[in-house]
């Protein structure tokens, strides 16, 4: 384990709209809060990428997100006490660091009555009547919301379902229709547990509305992306990492919409002036996986010494792109909906994944997209000690940005909630010494006759 | 071929130790050949089109270089060094491969592969995490799809009859293999835990049909031979898959027995026949996703602790009564998501039983095996207290 020996700051939004979106993850504490003193129906989620909470929500559910509390509870250091009640209870220390958070606060709880103990970070997690977990592009997703029956026994766990079919199966012909077939039914089921859990009908009428919502909402953080390939960069990924909570786990919701009619607004009135994030972007690098949530600060400290702007990140916390008029005309099934939107969100990079041989369609084959669209420079792999379903595919985006791109990539090592292994020291001197690895580069692209 | 003419339990060494043989020799006479990665693609189906299904394994002796630049060092051991063989061509004559969702690293881990090795055909198999009615629908759908796959590769449909006769054949391996599992209930085993695996992984390695001479010449060893095995602690092996038997030695000369193996290279994958069913799909379906008793599987949660992790570990018991078991090595190859989150349950599940556990996250190196011994040694004696 590595020392820490360099003090950051928090980080500097660039946006003011970014600075306001920490208001997003305490109303979700605070309405679960809330609604356990009302006697109210709480769940624990996985994000799921759209595809459960909005069901589990138009059916009265108060949902919270473990896995969001937990990068809360590391960007105020205040993850590591419960790591080691985890580890006490003989989880491995190698599991991912939101779920050991989790694990040991879920110790706490069952070991405070179920009341939340006084001293949980941002007011804590209200014990759940159900658990919505997602084996969509992680199996921790899952299997820690069934190992929460030690602490949390007889709260159900209902697994939600996302097929993830290879690159080259997503052209068979048959494909897209049983994936479709397989979501809409399992929502359904979903849909019936919900119903006998909690002893009421869904409203579809509601449902519809909300997933409506849910898809303004995403078009306009969409909008926000495209809004980005603008240089210089109008925004950084210190300010993503801020705004992306709304349309992540929120984005029924009419209040992150009208957030985000405000973040577009900023955003283009950036690059209407042409002012940038940064004020003397040099570089522009793309960052996977998540980032350090307890040192934030490095980014900006990077920007102020190198001109390094982050311009995009992983595919997985973004918006999809719009779907095809011809995809949804005349679907008003709000499941059927649901399940088009993301089959979409989980396929729409997979010619892309052929094209470059960067299979899978999510995680790596976006990369290679987004290079050119946001004119990377380079690539910060940031692998992440207790997330490597994240991980697994950063060796070979760098390989394949470098071979088919010519984008080099530096590999930053770190975690999302385990400050020990982030050596900030060594980070800047990577980063620095990379300087001069993209300057190379952009010299081979220009003599490549690539565009950037 | 001489080595061929060897049987029983010398020939499951010897195909153990030069695992890529026999299928070599096998694609220079003209048959195809296909890697697979973990219990879960339909492998009947290969052998239905005469296609020699060999499982894609890790060597544990083999240090992990080529892997490093394509898959980082936090991921699954096992599956880098399977990558790193295949980088290394030691799977170059496949001329399919066929990946499957198994778990987070076996399914990124066959993507990379794909990218990386290219074989003429691929297959990325998904497997549904539950077993929801659609859930195996979407299943049947997706081997059916890889059905297709194969028959458009080899020019030529699978006749229902052909893949029935198939799954006879693959249920028969699965029949011999349990016989044999049923000489480690005496005490000592007529088997040892090594010898075991290295016949599991020589039928592993060779075609179905003479991966049963084999099995059927090792159980007429066994049955006949003076028991070479003393008496010892009777051990369980839960968890991660071993396939080496560095491993198994250093823990059967450490007082141990292994008399059964909850893993993905024991009973998991022979512990259940598929049902011959009128479209045979249904049944090589139902048995993949239903009955192949892995973690990575979502059960239905019960509405108790107690009733959760009977209704995901009943198996266990079963395996603890009638193999007499006296304690069990809950093996995590370091980075294993999937067995790693069952540890306290596992453990929680086995000392209802009365049976200690013994938990090891271990880097999947020969190297680093010595200093295990005293782990064991010390988990021996202390069952002395049991």
């Amino acid at each position: 384990m590595t020392e820490n020996k360099i003090k950051t700051k928090k980080s500097n939004k660039t946006l003011q709209t970014a600075r306001e979106a920490g208001h997003f993850g305490k109303k979700m504490l605070e309405s679960a809060i809330r609604a356990q003193a009302e006697g109210k129906p709480i769940g624990w989620s996985m994000a799921n990428w759209w595809e459960g909470d909005i069901i589990a929500k138009a059916m009265g559910m108060n949902l919270v997100y473990p896995e969001n509390w937990g990068a809360f509870c590391a960007s105020i250091r205040r993850a590591e006490p419960y790591l080691e009640i985890s580890d006490g209870e003989g989880f491995p220390n190698t599991l991912c660091g939101y779920a050991r958070n989790n694990i040991g606060f879920a110790k706490t709880l069952k070991e405070n009555g179920y009341i939340i103990p006084d001293d949980a970070p941002g007011g804590g997690l209200a014990k759940p009547i159900m658990l919505l977990a997602s084996g969509a592009a992680c199996d921790a997703r899952y299997k820690w919301f069934q190992s929460l029956g030690r602490y949390l026994g007889g709260v159900p766990v209902w697994m939600l379902e996302l097929p993830q079919t290879g690159a080259r199966e997503f052209f068979l012909p048959e494909n897209k229709a049983n994936n479709l077939k397989f979501i809409v039914s399992e929502l359904k089921l979903m849909i019936r547990f919900l119903e006998d859990l909690l002893q009421c009908k869904m409203d579809y009428t509601k449902l519809e509305a909300m997933v409506d919502q849910a898809f303004k909402t995403l078009r306009l953080a969409h909008e926000v992306d495209l809004l980005r390939r603008s240089v210089p960069s109008p925004m950084v990924s210190q300010d993503f990492w801020s705004i992306m909570i709304p349309h992540f786990y929120l984005p029924d919701d009419p209040e992150a919409y009208a957030f985000y009619q405000r973040v577009v607004a900023e955003v283009k009135n950036k690059v209407d002036n042409g002012i940038g994030a940064i004020p003397n972007e040099k570089y522009r690098m793309m960052f996977g996986e998540l980032p350090p949530w307890h040192s934030i600060g490095f980014f900006d400290d990077i920007a102020e010494r190198y001109g390094i702007a982050m311009v995009m990140e992983s595919w997985n916390y973004h918006a999809p792109t719009p779907m095809a008029e011809e995809e949804i005309d005349g679907v008003s099934d709000p499941l059927e909906l649901i399940a088009r939107l993301c089959y979409h969100k989980y396929t729409e990079y997979n010619q892309a994944a052929l094209d470059f041989s960067a299979a899978p369609s999510y995680f790596s084959a976006p990369f290679l997209e987004y290079a050119e669209i946001y004119r990377a420079d380079g690539f910060m792999a940031h692998p992440l000690m207790s997330c490597r379903p994240a991980t697994y595919t950063l060796m070979q985006t760098i390989q394949r940005l470098e071979e088919k791109r010519l984008v080099p990539g530096v590999v930053v090592n770190g975690d999302i909630i385990d400050l020990r292994v982030f050596n900030l020291e060594e980070a800047y001197s990577k980063v620095e010494a990379f300087t001069e690895t993209m300057d190379h580069y952009r010299e081979l692209r220009r003599k490549a006759g690539m565009a950037w | 071929m001489e080595e061929q003419k060897k049987m029983g339990l010398q020939r499951a060494v010897d195909i153990y130790g030069h695992r890529g043989l026999r299928a070599r020799q096998l694609k220079e006479e003209g048959r195809k050949v296909f890697g697979y990665f973990c219990c879960y693609p339909p492998i009947e189906l290969l052998t239905a089109l005469d296609i020699v299904p060999v499982r894609v394994l890790g060597n544990m002796d083999e240090p992990v270089t080529d892997a490093d630049d394509y898959l980082p060092p936090v991921m699954c051991i096992f599956c880098r060094s399977a990558f790193d063989l295949g980088m290394k061509a030691q799977y170059n004559y496949f001329d399919g491969f066929i990946g499957a969702h198994a778990c987070d690293g076996a399914e990124r881990t066959a993507f990379i592969w794909q990218n990386y090795i290219t074989s003429p055909c691929n297959f990325q198999l998904d497997v549904p995490h539950t077993t929801h009615g659609p859930a195996l629908n979407f299943f049947k759908e997706q081997i059916a799809l890889f059905q297709k796959t194969l028959e458009e590769f080899c020019g030529t449909q699978i006749q229902p009859d052909d893949l029935k006769q198939a799954i006879v054949l693959h249920n028969r391996q699965r029949a011999l293999v349990r016989e044999l599992y049923g000489m480690r209930k005496p005490d000592p085993p007529l088997i040892s835990g090594t010898e075991m695996l290295q016949v599991l992984i020589a039928v592993m390695s060779i075609p179905v049909s003479e991966g049963n001479d084999l099995l059927q010449a090792v159980i007429d060893e066994v049955t006949t031979r003076a028991n070479p095995h003393e008496a010892k602690r009777r051990l369980l092996v839960w968890g991660s898959l071993i396939d080496h038997t560095a491993f198994t030695d250093l823990i059967e000369s450490s007082g141990f027995n292994i008399v059964v193996e909850d893993t993905a290279i024991g009973t998991r994958p022979f512990w259940h026949d598929i049902e011959i069913t009128t479209d045979p799909l249904d049944g090589i379906s139902d048995h993949y996703l239903n009955e192949v008793l892995c973690p990575r599987t979502f059960r239905e949660t019960g509405s108790t602790y107690q009733a959760d992790t009977d209704a995901r570990f009943y198996y266990l018991k079963e395996f603890a009564k009638h193999w007499n078991v006296d304690g069990v090595f809950a093996n995590i190859i370091r980075n294993c998501d999937i067995h790693g989150y069952e540890v306290p349950v596992v453990k929680d599940y086995f000392s209802e039983m009365g049976l200690p556990v013994l938990v090891i996250e271990q880097d999947y190196s020969t190297a680093a095996l010595e200093t295990l011994r005293t782990r064991f040694e010390a988990f021996a004696e202390n069952l002395d207290g049991y």
